[in-house]
């Protein structure tokens, strides 16, 4: 969020990030880790009750943990509506500062940074670019690719469904384990009505992008050790048959291979985070979780052993499967 | 910690079935819905000032984020 912050100013979005966490941490969080926007701290939970997001599974017995949400992001319009919300299963994975710009905006705002792989046949021209996150991939984050095929004057490309002989546009992207890759997302096409043949057809024409959304899962990056690759490679293929009112080229297949570099996470210092990188100044985060546990622990003096016997048995349970599995 | 990945693909350092690692459960509430006025809360940002969230906006549109800790 805070390397995407120019582009919320830019959009005139306001941006409040809110968690259970206590002003001091919050402020040296901000400091350290130079947070240009708002950090709002919701030490008793109040407000991720009021908004019903508070995490049921996690007990009043689970020490530390007790009263943190299910995160999630809100974006609202200017009378403070929601216009879109995101919330997944996961609490590792996210979408990414670009995509709550572009939901709040309505359009794909595309950015000037990063790489971009592109081909050009007699047709078209595809450009392939990794939207968001300065064009890597982060575990978790919901990144997109965006694909934008400018197609020559008077071109159009097909949707489906499309008779037997004619060639719909079908665009995948394929990458290395560990990269979770999900349904490329196609604009609406407008219809094509052919009298002489009485029948419409679903075509693309202009400039159009399609968008591949995709994160990385722990196979490929992972909080829990140092990045094993600088970055991997994808390849993009795109199938299809251009036209126009007279004729119909050749049905085409173009692949492009992409590069693109992984991104190390930036994260305060403290023992479990093992893997992360520190880019940015001397933060440890002991003295703060001292200090939560502790107020915890006044809220709820058994919910600390509690949580410690509990952690114990599931640490010597997963101990014990991984013994069974060699 | 004994490093296991869950059903989703992520790695954590706490074990699977841990309270830290719960996630969303199907079919669970999130909150206000699209086409709902966010509620109203008034809390004190990283640097001690109380942000109340409606008036702050200076009628901008907005991103709200809940994040479960800045500490771990």
């Amino acid at each position: 969020m805070r390397d995407a912050y120019h582009k919320f100013q830019r959009a005139g979005i306001e941006i409040y990030a809110i968690s259970y966490d206590d002003q001091a941490v919050l402020r040296e969080f901000s400091e350290k880790q130079k947070i240009p926007y708002r950090l709002l701290s919701d030490v008793d939970s109040t407000v991720i009750e009021r908004f019903g997001i508070l995490n049921d599974q996690v007990g009043r017995g689970d020490a530390f943990l007790t009263g943190i949400p299910y995160p999630g992001v809100y974006i609202t319009d200017e009378d403070g509506t929601v216009i879109a919300k995101s919330f997944h299963h996961s609490y590792k994975k996210r979408d990414s500062p670009e995509m709550l710009i572009d939901a709040a905006l309505g359009t794909i705002q595309l950015d000037d940074d990063g790489e971009s792989a592109s081909d050009t046949t007699e047709a078209l021209r595809v450009t392939a670019k990794v939207h968001g996150g300065k064009g890597t991939i982060r575990q978790g984050v919901r990144r997109q690719l965006v694909v934008r095929c400018e197609l020559a004057n008077g071109m159009h490309l097909y949707g489906e469904p499309v008779p037997d002989g004619m060639v719909p546009t079908t665009i995948s992207l394929s990458g290395p384990p560990g990269l979770v890759i999900e349904e490329t997302c196609a604009p609406a096409t407008t219809p094509l009505h052919l009298e002489s043949m009485g029948m419409t057809l679903p075509i693309w024409h202009g400039i159009v992008d399609f968008v591949i959304p995709f994160y990385a899962t722990g196979e490929l990056a992972s909080e829990t050790r140092p990045l094993d690759v600088p970055a991997v490679d994808l390849e993009l293929t795109v199938r299809y048959q251009a036209c126009n009112d007279e004729i119909c080229l050749a049905p085409q297949t173009l692949a492009l291979p992409l590069r693109v570099s992984l991104e190390v996470v930036d994260v305060p210092a403290l023992g479990m985070h093992t893997g992360h990188g520190q880019k940015e100044g001397n933060f440890s985060g002991a003295p703060h979780m001292a200090r939560l546990i502790l107020r915890k622990f006044r809220q709820n003096p058994l919910g600390l052993p509690r949580l410690i016997w509990k952690t114990v048995g599931l640490e010597w349970a997963a101990r014990r499967r991984r013994a069974e599995r060699k | 910690m004994t490093i296991e990945r869950d059903h989703h693909g992520f790695d954590a350092p706490v074990p699977l079935g841990h309270p830290a690692r719960a996630g969303l459960p199907r079919g669970h509430p999130t909150g206000p819905g699209v086409g709902d006025r966010l509620p109203d809360f008034k809390l004190p940002d990283a640097q001690g000032r109380i942000v109340d969230y409606h008036p702050s906006r200076g009628g901008a549109k907005s991103v709200v984020v809940f994040f479960r800790s800045a500490v771990w």
